[in-house]
């Protein structure tokens, strides 16, 4: 019979996710969402004021990273949850591992095909909005308001990719989705609201044991937080706030990206040893 | 070809206290499809995934194509096929889709996607949702995937359950074709009414042992369970004949399968008989006898 030269099974089901994730309307629906945000940030943002002008480059920026940090763990989680226990549940895991894959292949087939689903929702509105501030806001410097939106998105997907792992790891360990998405929940709960709720009060406190290399710590143990001190440090304005304040003193914008890149990389290491360990 | 696709030698699977696998040896040759029987948790689906290599054995020797399949390379190096229960793929994808990624996954011709989908019938609905699906037409989608890469082995976990007398046929007739052309075909199920005209051969197990392996006239040769003849004037003839008189109870000729050649010699030369009829056991009347000792000796331990 006639067997094709086969391509990389990572290809094959990343390419497999994204269908899935555009069929589900994930896709469109996760493009929208970020766009309306964006957009309303950007050009009504201001409405709250009394006048509508468009914000500060500074302002704008700080403006979008504090809503996408709510909003795109939780399209990471709901794109996410069920990627391993949803296909254990309908047979096609035990299917998969059946094939000649290996369970590397599997996850980072998955990871590439979610990864890209994110990068095009966030590319196509945060592009899409740049864009639309380089054609009406006279006030911005081309250069600037790219490199602003660029660093921006390289974030935000970081973000992304750290919750996506997540969902994995919760996905991998829940034997049923409705488990998986409860937990995930939670857990962006905890990260997005009570941790970094603590963390400011902390920080407003004048505690002594609160020294700045605890601090450092603190921030780093949470995505949501180093994605905050990204931002808030990458604009060096008056849309800094004390995070960025004490951030900035001791850690560099790379240092902080490779803080991020380091959570990525412990969070690969612990689903892909989940999943290898995982019971048929 | 290997004449022995899947050798199982001692195999047995052990959690902590629990065991699922005791002592299992078997082997399906090629051109032969063998069932797997027993009551749920008797360790079928346990026996599938030691051969697909998914889980290692405690102990025992399993060679699939003659590679050793607890080392992982099996999967790889052999061109095998896989149906799990109850699989319900990627609702949201098409039928074409769907065959199509694990097509690719395995390597398979876009060509023989589009044949397989005109042979199982699917060509109306390739374009469609999963969702909108009935459960034969899953299960015909599902046969078609194992068969994609048309491999020397063929594992199905309860391939017809749910599905309607014509369509269990249909597959069947599809998964004959692949025996006929040499493919060893392994059956989990517990259609055994179904099945029986399938099957070259049976193990029939029960709480990870095995309670009885063979070919259907093994296992009816086997057991304790009787064959019986009817015909007209059987009674009269009775009367007068010593042999048969030693079968003869409730208005039948009752014997055991190693019987039957013997018996039927004799009716046939010194009987004066035009037509006759004979009621084997069926296989499920052996596994329920088989059952049905394994309960009694189990109670006798206890």
């Amino acid at each position: 019979m006639n067997i094709h030269r086969p391509r990389s099974p990572i290809f094959i089901i990343a390419y497999k996710e994204i269908c899935d994730s555009s069929r589900n309307r994930w896709l469109a629906f996760m493009g929208c969402m970020f766009l309306l945000l964006s957009l309303s940030v950007s050009f009504a943002g201001s409405a709250v004021t009394g006048s509508l002008y468009l914000p500060e480059l500074d302002s704008l920026m700080s403006s979008l990273s504090t809503i996408s940090v709510f909003i795109i763990p939780l399209a990471a989680i709901l794109l996410c949850y069920d990627s391993f226990v949803g296909e254990e549940e309908s047979g096609t895991l035990l299917l998969l591992l059946s094939y000649p894959l290996t369970r590397s292949q599997i996850i980072f087939g998955k990871l590439l095909g979610h990864i890209t689903v994110m990068l095009v929702a966030t590319g196509f509105a945060f592009g899409l909005t740049a864009a639309l501030l380089l054609l009406v806001g006279e006030q911005y410097h081309s250069g600037e308001l790219v490199m602003a939106f660029a660093q921006f998105l390289l974030s935000s997907n970081l973000l992304a990719l750290t919750f996506i792992l997540l969902s994995y790891i919760v996905s991998l360990k829940c034997t049923e989705k409705a488990k998986a998405i409860g937990c995930l929940l939670l857990l962006w709960f905890l990260f997005v609201l009570i941790y970094d709720l603590l963390l400011l009060t902390l920080l407003v406190s004048d505690f002594s044991f609160a020294n700045q290399l605890l601090i450092n710590v603190l921030i780093a143990m949470s995505p949501t937080d180093l994605y905050r001190a990204i931002n808030l440090v990458a604009i060096e304005g008056e849309g800094a706030n004390s995070l960025a304040m004490i951030v900035s003193t001791d850690w560099g914008l790379s240092a902080m990206y490779l803080l991020f890149l380091l959570w990525i990389v412990v969070l690969t290491f612990i689903s892909h040893r989940i999943f290898k360990g995982k019971p048929l | 070809m290997l004449d022995t696709p899947i050798k199982l030698n001692d195999v047995s699977l052990k959690y902590r206290d629990f065991t699922a696998l005791d002592n299992v040896s078997f082997e399906v040759a090629a051109g032969q499809t063998m069932a797997l029987l027993g009551h749920n948790g008797a360790g079928k689906s346990s026996l599938i995934k030691i051969i697909l290599g998914l889980i290692s054995p405690t102990s025992g020797a399993v060679k699939v194509m003659g590679v050793n399949a607890t080392s992982g390379k099996g999967k790889r190096e052999v061109n095998l096929g896989y149906l799990p229960e109850d699989v319900s793929f990627y609702n949201k994808l098409t039928g074409l889709e769907v065959l199509s990624y694990f097509a690719a996954l395995k390597g398979v011709s876009r060509s023989r996607v589009t044949s397989l989908i005109e042979e199982f019938g699917l060509e109306y609905a390739q374009d469609r949702q999963l969702k909108t699906y009935s459960k034969g037409m899953k299960q015909r989608l599902g046969v078609a995937q194992a068969i994609l890469s048309e491999p020397n082995i063929l594992l199905l976990d309860e391939p017809t359950v749910g599905l309607d007398p014509q369509a269990s046929q249909f597959l069947y007739g599809k998964i004959n074709q692949l025996k006929y052309a040499g493919c060893a075909v392994v059956i989990s199920t517990h259609e055994l009414s179904l099945v029986e005209s399938q099957l070259d051969r049976a193990l029939i197990m029960s709480k990870g042992r095995r309670l009885a392996l063979g070919s259907c006239y093994e296992l009816r040769s086997a057991s304790p369970l009787h064959t019986t003849i009817n015909f007209s004037g059987l009674t009269k003839q009775v009367s007068g004949n010593a042999y048969l008189r030693q079968f003869y109870r409730d208005g039948l000729l009752h014997f055991r399968g190693e019987q039957k050649a013997e018996l039927i010699q004799h009716l046939v030369s010194q009987c004066q008989i035009f037509d006759f009829e004979l009621k084997e056991p069926r296989l499920e009347d052996i596994y329920h006898e088989l059952m049905g000792q394994e309960s009694h000796s189990q109670a006798e331990q206890l």
